[in-house]
This record gives structure tokens, sequence and C-alpha cells, in this order.
């Protein structure tokens, strides 16, 4: 085998090589212009995104390459469209607050969400213990230092080649920092410890090659354990409890903007990881694996409902909501998993999964961009999030039908789609989840999950009444710029679109994984 | 342009118009605007499906349109679609909404042009979202879609008797009609319900290779046509009809007599394949629309109010198409539902524009204003002698039909109430003629002006129709496959003669000369109790007993249930839940050692359960 046999069917890393290309082109672009301004950069970064994911359409990326440690097929090509769907709507949403946060440096922003998009990408394809815990990384590293990145803060406005490294005297930006920290901290326990999983699991079977492990693992307390930390690890990205401190924190403590990007693309990728191990090398051990899950679909739902339930803080709120929200991915991985046990082949359970995570990132990026555009009609110029701290309790939305009546029905829009109101698209995809969990045969989980999800109602429709059944007052009029105006208009468009006709997506995701 | 796209430009133009207004709050609050959008909607929407029409009819036979999208996917199956569909069925009706919803909109403009505009663009939003739902109800391609464009039919229904907000008694209609109907459509949500279950989809054809046992297809059908009655206007439950008389005549034109409660015949025609799979169901009906019939003709006789003579009118002849089709005749109804359209549209209009001079409904109020209002009274009595079955209108071709298709049948009975009530209709409507157009002058006639040119266009095309429209009736003979259907009978001799002899006596009775003819101090005692008894008065009481003794102690019980076992239920775990979250709070330290504990404890948590 020569050094050249790798390259064979390289070509179907073709939307992974525009993300990297991108990203460094990003990053030369920045060092090659004048200081001042850099806002171009976000459209840039737009553009390569449209680019790539017109690419998912357009060039046939299914193949194998990396002499087998990297795999195109339908499931990995419907993740990347997830990423970079997710990564283009962050920059558009976030454009303005990117901009404000740091005129000048803003190209940053733009490189670390490339090369976050990159690591998500390679790991939708990754066949091999290394290139997944690698793309893994690629993925998280760029996160932590953007949750941080509001913590940055303004540096102060003065002419000159380059900023200042010292911090503004007047340091008031500790929030993000602490969000990102703590993102970091448990961030990297979590990583080790699934690293520690993965390199057991290389020790049972030999071999980093998932084809290779399929065969050769066996069942033992050696993998159980093995299986216990990957599972415990990856589930610190998706934020499903017990696993799930850092959510609330981080989400509260970010900017807006990235929060959305952070709550949607990260969890899909984590997604992407645990089917990727437990339906590929362990899908014959699923007695291993089911009842971890099992547990983590419980307490996520439990943890997730229950505390979302008190909060005044509206992404507290939907952190807390979301780690209910991955409690319902995870049925679908379970009822996945189910029928591979049962008849060893790829089901209707990951299609679901498919259209969950889609159906997930457009109605939760909305509500997080109806949130910003409220928070920053507030703002001012060199005002950062932190310093108004009432930025996002419920309280802000009062009246908003009066102030804004667009932005209030998309804001309606998405919360009922995450509470699963028919007809927007998240009614379908808690739908067909249900339907999958039943048809699995857990008729009990399906009755908890839906009494739990019509408790869930309970904080999303809060939201509403806020916004439709509480006197504006003095608050002023609400108009989103331009950006973020189109975001979010694109967004309630897909939600009620495919709410309205779910058929065709569901058929796409179902071809995706295998099933006609 | 492809058929495919002139179905889509049919259905989708109100859509625009209709989302456009009702979202874009300056374009609505502004009367010429939004009735220039609707308007354009649709006439574009009459141009294409005369278009369409004009290929399937007259001889001409090009392919059905299809486009379904899959909707309500449910386990890896389309459980329904929804789309366009365009057979030869569907066209001519598709014709006569778009054609009487233009009419009706650019009369509008001279009827309510004193209005404020901000209530004229909400009027006119009202009508694209009527054209819309009406339009997608005749093109559905399966019974599902019918539906829900039903209930949407429903709704704008609501909203335009409600019109006139402030008054009270409008708003009221509104809700009676809105309930009535609701009630009935409970028939149309069980029946596609059972059809599911029975044929697996909301096909109105049943798929090939399956049998519907005879049974299951009374089931449907009956329940089916549960709706109809009710949308239809069919005893008892007509009592909303006359009451929806509060919303604006050319409302009462579209709505209350051309289209919407032609909904429900048309939804026999459509799932015909079903109803005539149930004989007695089909047998109810005669008798049910007959009685109607005549029954309805017989409270027109005794009305004032020249909206409730039409509106009773029109559940009459709605009594007419039910019994024709529950002969096993689908083109005779159908037939008379469209030359129904037109002369009875003519004559809602006609009466708005006498309405519209002497700002009262009453027919004491009217009188002589044959010399004020010379097109307006020609178009009355085109309209009139259509409605009365005169030879050569068009009400002559269809109505006739109706008759040898109950003698056919066997039914006699019917037949003779049938023959009966065409007598009936002659005399009421002479009667209106008479006292509207010939009577004493009132005070209030001698200020009267004719209207506008921009409501006497529309009359004047309806009137037309009116005249010629009964020469459709080979073309709709071949819809069944029959050959041309109009012929001669003795049938069709004697309820000619009937009606002439209604003409005639009404005539005599309500000449010029006779002053006490006016209103209904006509009636001697005897004949004031069929009044009574025949009007809305005793079924509405009827109706409300069974609502205050029934349903209110059943919803009495319901009550306490929900308050003292259901909603303790709830509060309950409310309470729970809030403490509950109390408590787990306290985990949520926000210091990030704590975080790592957490993590570190679940994965220890999760190690013993995978090892053990």
């Amino acid at each position: 085998m020569s050094a050249f046999d790798a390259l064979n069917g390289v070509e179907i890393l073709a939307v992974d090589g525009i993300v990297a290309v991108g990203a460094l082109g990003l990053l030369l672009a920045d060092v090659a212009m004048p200081a001042g301004n850099k806002r171009i950069l976000g459209y840039c970064t737009l553009l390569l995104l449209a680019l790539g994911f017109t690419a998912t359409f357009t060039l046939d990326l299914t193949g194998t390459a990396l002499g087998g440690a990297y795999v195109g097929d339908g499931f990995a090509i419907w993740c990347k469209r997830i990423f970079l769907a997710a990564g283009f709507f962050g920059v558009l949403g976030g454009m303005d607050e990117t901009a404000r946060i740091g005129p000048r440096r803003q190209g940053e922003y733009y490189q670390l969400l490339m090369m976050s998009l990159l690591g998500m990408t390679l790991l939708a394809g990754a066949r091999d213990l290394i290139l997944l815990m690698v793309s893994f990384e690629l993925m998280s590293l760029p996160l932590y230092a953007m949750a941080a990145w509001g913590g940055i803060g303004t540096y102060p406005k003065r002419k000159g080649p380059l900023p200042s490294m010292e911090l503004p005297a007047k340091t008031k930006w500790h929030r993000p920092a602490e969000a990102g920290l703590k993102l970091y901290l448990v961030g990297a326990v979590s990583s080790v410890v699934a690293l520690y999983g993965i390199s057991l699991l290389f020790g049972i079977g030999g071999s980093t090659r998932f084809d290779v492990l399929a065969r050769t693992m066996n069942a033992g307390p050696v993998m159980s354990l093995a299986v216990a930390m990957i599972v415990g690890g990856f589930a610190f990205k998706i934020g499903a409890a017990p696993f799930h401190m850092w959510v609330p924190d981080t989400y509260q403590g970010a900017s807006t903007p990235f929060v959305a990007f952070l709550s949607v693309a990260p969890k899909a990728a984590g997604f992407a990881a645990l089917v990727q191990l437990l339906l590929g090398p362990l899908a014959g051990h699923t007695d291993t694996w089911m009842p971890l899950v099992l547990a983590l679909i419980i307490v996520s739902l439990l943890v997730g409902n229950l505390m979302a339930v008190p909060q005044q803080n509206v992404k507290r709120m939907l952190g807390f909501s979301g780690v209910a929200q991955m409690g319902f991915g995870l049925m679908a991985l379970l009822a996945a998993g189910t029928v591979a046990h049962t008849s060893g082949q790829k089901s209707e359970g990951l299609a679901t999964l498919l259209f969950f995570l889609a159906a997930y990132m457009v109605a939760n990026m909305g509500v997080f961009f109806v949130i910003e555009a409220v928070a920053a009609s507030g703002r001012t110029e060199d005002e950062t999030a932190d310093e108004k701290d009432s930025d996002d309790t419920l309280a802000v939305f009062r009246g908003l039908h009066a102030r804004s009546p667009g932005l209030a029905l998309a804001g309606l829009l998405f919360v009922l789609s995450l509470g699963g109101i028919p007809f927007a698209i998240g009614f379908w995809a808690k739908v067909w989840v249900l339907l999958g969990l039943w048809t699995a045969g857990y008729g009990w989980l399906v009755v908890l999950a839906a009494a739990l999800s019509a408790a869930g109602l309970f904080y999303y429709l809060q939201i509403a009444r806020s916004m439709y059944m509480t006197p504006e007052g003095d608050l002023p009029k609400v108009t989103a710029r331009m950006e973020l105006g189109l975001a979010i208009l694109l967004l309630a468009l897909l939600t009620m679109a495919v709410g309205l006709f779910p058929g065709p997506v569901m058929e796409a995701a179902r071809v995706a994984v295998g099933l006609g | 342009m492809s058929h495919q796209t002139l179905a889509l430009f049919v259905l989708l133009s109100p859509l625009v118009a209709a989302v456009v207004l009702f979202i874009v709050a300056p374009l609505r609050v502004r009367g010429p605007v939004s009735a220039g959008i609707t308007i354009a909607s649709t006439a574009i929407s009459l141009g294409a499906s005369v278009m369409l029409a004009m290929a399937r009819m007259f001889g001409q036979s090009a392919p059905n349109v299809d486009i379904q999208a899959a909707w309500l996917p449910g386990g890896g199956k389309v459980l329904s679609t929804v789309g366009v569909y365009v057979d030869p069925v569907a066209a001519p009706m598709m014709v006569v909404v778009a054609l009487v919803a233009l009419c009706v909109q650019v009369y509008s403009l001279g009827y309510l042009g004193h209005e404020p505009s901000r209530d004229r663009g909400r009027y006119f939003a009202y009508h694209a979202l009527f054209a819309f739902s009406m339009l997608g109800l005749v093109m559905a391609p399966n019974l599902l879609q019918l539906f829900l464009c039903w209930e949407l039919v429903g709704l704008a229904s609501y909203l335009l008797i409600g019109y006139y907000w402030t008054k009270p008694s409008a708003g009221q209609a509104a809700l009676k009609a809105f309930w009535v109907t609701k009630f009935a459509d409970m028939g149309l949500m069980l029946g596609l319900m059972v059809l599911f279950v029975k044929t697996g989809g909301f096909d109105w054809t049943v798929p090939p290779g399956q049998v519907l046992m005879t049974a299951d297809a009374e089931v449907i059908a009956g329940l089916l046509f549960l709706a109809v009655v009710g949308k239809s206007a069919q005893f008892p439950m007509h009592i909303w009809l006359p009451d929806a008389m509060e919303g604006p005549t050319p409302v009462s034109a579209l709505l209350h007599a051309a289209t919407m409660v032609a909904a429900g015949v048309y939804l026999i025609v459509r799932a015909y394949p079903i109803f005539s799979l149930a004989p007695t169901v089909l047998t109810f009906m005669v008798y049910l629309g007959a009685f109607t019939a005549l029954f309805a003709a017989i409270v027109a006789v005794f009305q004032d109010d020249i909206k409730k003579v039409l509106a009773f009118s029109t559940c009459s002849q709605l009594g007419y198409m039910v019994a024709a089709l529950g002969t096993g005749s689908m083109v005779s109804g159908y037939f008379h539902l469209t030359t129904h359209a037109f002369f009875k549209a003519l004559l809602f209009l006609t009466a708005g524009s006498l309405i519209h001079a002497v700002h009262s409904n009453s027919l004491h109020d009217m009188g002589g204003l044959w010399k004020k209002m010379k097109p307006t009274g020609v178009l009355l009595i085109i309209g009139s002698l259509a409605l009365a079955g005169f030879p050569m209108t068009s009400g002559f071709f269809s109505k006739d039909l109706i008759l040898e298709e109950l003698l056919h049948a066997g039914h006699i009975v019917p037949l003779i109430a049938a023959i009966a009530a065409a007598g009936l209709t002659a005399f009421y409507m002479t009667r209106v003629v008479m006292l509207s157009l010939f009577g004493a002058p009132s005070e209030a006639a001698e200020h009267a002006h004719e209207s506008p040119a921009v409501m006497l266009a529309p009359m004047a095309l309806l009137g037309a129709l009116a005249l010629v429209g009964g020469l459709l009736h080979g073309d709709f003979a071949k819809m069944a496959g029959a050959e041309a259907a109009f012929h001669i009978t003795p049938v069709g001799i004697i309820a000619t003669a009937t009606g002439l002899t209604g003409i005639a006596a009404g005539l005599w009775r309500f000449s010029p000369g006779k002053r006490a003819a006016v209103g209904s101090q006509w009636v001697s005692a005897p004949m004031r109790f069929v009044t009574w008894l025949t009007g809305n008065a005793p079924v509405d009481r009827a109706f409300a007993l069974f609502y205050r003794r029934v349903m209110l102690t059943a919803a009495a019980g319901v009550a306490w249930f929900d308050r003292y076992i259901i909603d303790a239920l709830i509060n309950l775990s409310g309470w729970a839940v809030l403490k509950g979250a109390e408590r787990f709070r306290r985990l949520q330290t926000g210091r990030p050692a704590d975080y790592i504990y957490a993590v570190i404890a679940g994965l220890i948590a999760l190690t013993a359960m995978g090892v053990m």
C-alpha cells in the first residue's frame, strides 16, 4: 500500500475542504486586511457556508476515503447539512453582535467558527477512533474560546495598528468569561473521560477502525466500563443530564447568537458521534449500552423539565429545556438501537433522529434570535450584554406583540414548535420519536415523555404569555436589525413550511439512512 | 400555460390575496387597496377556471388535472395528500364559485361604498379568504382537504355574517350559524374517521380491489349527510340561514345562496360513489329534501322581509337538490345547483339594490319602485321567473329535470310535495315582485334612486346567465355519461302549469289595486298560526330546550368532575413540580468544581449500571 492509496476517494471530503480552506482563507484575509471594521469577513463566511451547503446537494459525496477511516453516507451528509445550516444561521443572526463586541477582531470569531464546523463535518464521516476523537476536539476547542468571546470585551477606542493586549480597567465582562471557563473545565474532563473510554475500546478490539472493532470486540466488564465512559463523555457534549451542569450557566453567560449556535450544532455533532460508535462497532452490544442511554433519557427528561419551570432568565430556562429535548433525541437513538438489536438493521429511528435534530435546530436557533433581537434593541453601542443584567429575563418580552408584532409572532411559532404543538415542525419531530419508541416497545417511556413534555408546555408558554398577555408598559418598540431579522424570518418560514408539509423532509431523512 | 399551472393559479391567487391582506395591515385598512387586490385575485381565478372548464365541457375532454403533495405522513406512509384536482365534476363548480364571487365583490364596491374605508378593507380580506377556502373545497383531491376547506368556509361565513359587528343581532346570528353548522360538522368528521378506518384513506371513491360493505357505507353516508343538513340548511337545521341575513346583502348572495350553502350539495356530488352504496340514506334524502322544499316554500310566503323570503326560498331550493341527489341522479341535482347559483345570486343582488334604495329590508317600505329603478326591476323579474321555473329560463330546465327523476325513481309523495312547492315558489316570488315594484309607494320609496353601474353590471351578467344557463343541461348530462337530458314530459307540463298558476294567483292577489295586500296583514288568524308554527320559533325553541335540559345538565356534571377531580390532580402535580424543582435547583451551585463532581458522580453511576 503506497502512501497515495490513502488519497483514493478523497473527493468526498469536498465539503470539509471548502470549510477548511475557508477557515484558512479567512485567517489570511483577516491578517491582510487593513485595521477597521471587518464585517465583510462575516459575509465571506456566509458565502462559504452557503457554498458548502449547496455542495452537499450538488456533489456526490458518498464513498470511502482515507483508507476507510472516513465514509460518506446519507447520514453523514445529512449531518453536515445540519452543521452548515446552523453555522450559516449562527453567523447571519450574530453578525451585528459579533461586530459590536469587537469590530476589529470579528475575523477571529469567524475563523474559530469555521474550525469548529470543520471538526463537526469531519466527525460526521469518521469511521476511525483517532479521527473521531481528533475531529471531536477540533470542534470543541474553538467553542471554548467563542463562549468567552464577549469576555474579551470591546477594546478601548483608540487609533493604532494593534489593539493593546491588557484588559481595560473597567473589567465588567466577567459573565462570558465565566461561561467559557465553565464550558472548558467540564468539557475537558468529559473529553478526557471519553478518550479514556475510546482507548479502552482500542485495547479490547486491537484496532482503531470501526469495521475491525465490530468483529473483534468481546463483551465484558472492560467493555462496560469503556461504554459507560464513552456515553458519559459524549453526553456532556449534547448536554444530557447528569452531564448538563455547564448548560444553563454557559447559555446565560455567553453572547446570545453564539448560544444559538452552541445549543444546536455541537449537540447534533455529539449525536453523530454517539450514533457512529453505538450503532457502529457497538451495534452488536446493545445490551451493554441501551440501559445507560435509557438512564440518561429518564434523568434528562426529569431534570430538564423540572428545572426549567422556576427559571426567570429565558436563556437559562431554554438551557434546561434543551436538556429535556436531548432526552427526546436519545429516545430516537434508543428506538434505533432496539431495531438494531432485534433485526440488525438501520432503522426508522435514525431517520427520526435526523429529522428531530433539524427541527430542533430551526426552532431553537429561532427562539434565541428572538431573544437577541429584543435584547439588542435596548443596547447601546458600547454597552455589553452584561451591563444590562435584566437583558433576558422573561420580563423583557412583556407586550412584545404590541412592540413588534412580527417578532412576537415568530417567537410564538418557535416556542410552539419547541413545545410540540401542531402544526409546527417540532410537533412532527416529537410525534415520530414517540411513535418509534412505541413500536420499539417502550410504551411506559412514551407515556412518561408525553406527560413531561405536557409539563414542558408550562414554561414554553410562559414566553408566549409574556409576549401576548402582559401589557407592554413603557417598554420601547423593537426592530430587529437586517441580518438578524432575515435569519428569524427564514427560520420562521422553515418552521411553518415544514410544519405544514413535513412529508418531503421526513422522506429525505428516511432516504438518507437507506430506507427508501 | 399548462392546465396544471392554471389550476394552481385558480387556488393560489386568492390564497396570496388573503395572506397578504391578513398579514399586511397597512393594505388591509385601506378599503380601495384591499378591494383591488381581492377583485384582481378573483378575476385571475375566474379566468383560469373558465379556461379549465372550457377544455372539459362542450364536448371537450381534457385529461384531469391532479397535483397532490404528500401530507400527514406517519410511520413511513402518507396518510393523506393535499393539492388541486380538476375533473369534469369540479370544473363547472369552480367557474360558478369564481364567477359569483367576482360579481358579488364588484357589486360590493357600490353597495358598501358608504362604509368606512377600514371596514371595507376587512370585508374584502374576508372575501379573499372565502374565495380561497371555497375553491380549495371544490378542487380538493380527497375528502380530508375538502373537510379542512369546509371548516375554513364556515369561518369565512362567520366573519362575514358578523361584519356589522356593532349590531348585537349580527353577532348573535354569526354565532348561531357557527354553532349549528359546527354541530353538523361533527358528522363530517366522524364520517371521515369511519371512512379512514374502513378504507384506509380519505378518497371519495372506494379503492379498487376493496369492498365497502353496505352497512359501512350507510354509516359513512349518513354521517356525511348530517354535515350536509347543517351546511345546506335542511330541516331542522335550517334555522341558522334566515338569521344569517344579518350580514351584508352581497354576502348573502355569495355565501348563503349561491356557493357556501351549496357546498353541502357539492359534498354529496363529490362523494357520490359512497352515497350510491347507501340506499337507505338516499331514500331519506329524497323525503327530507322534498319536505324541506315544501316547508320552506310555505314559510317564505309569509315573510315581510325581502331577504327572509329569499333565505327560505334558498332552503327550499336546496331541498330540491338534495331530493334530486337522493333519487340516484347526480346530474339533475348538480345542474340545479348551478342554475340556482346564477338566479339566486341575481335575486339577492337585486334585493340588495332595492334595500340600498329604501334603506330597509321590509316589503312594506318598498312599492312603486318600478318607476324609479327600471333596470333593477327588469332583473328582479328575470330572476323571479327563473326561480319560478318559467319556460325557457334556466330554472325551468333544472327543476323539470328533478321532478322527472323523482317520477322515474317512483317517489310519488315527494314528487307531489315538490310540484306543490313549485307552485308556491311562483306565488311568493310574484308577491315579492308585485309588492316591491308595483305596490303602493311608501314614503321611503319616494326618494329612491337607481343603483350605480358598478352594482348593475354584475347583476346584468348574472341576469343573462339566469336566462340562458339552462342551455348547459346537455353538458351536465354528459358528465354522467347520459345523452342530452332534457325533453318535454307530462310531469314537466304539470309542473309548468302549476308554476304558471302560482304566478297568476300572485298577480291576482297582489295586483296594485288591492291596498290591503301589503305585508302580512292579508293573512287570516288561522293562517297566522300556521306562520308561527312553520316559522323559526318552534324549532328554535326545541333546540333551546334540548340545549338547556340535556346539554347543560350533562355539562354541569362534566364541569363538576373537571373542577374537583381533574383540576385538583393538576394543581397537585403542579405543586409537586415546583417543590421538586426547588430541591433540584440547589444542585446547580454555579461552582465549576461541583459540576465536575457531578460529571464524575454520573460516570460512576453509569459505570456501576454498566458493569452490573
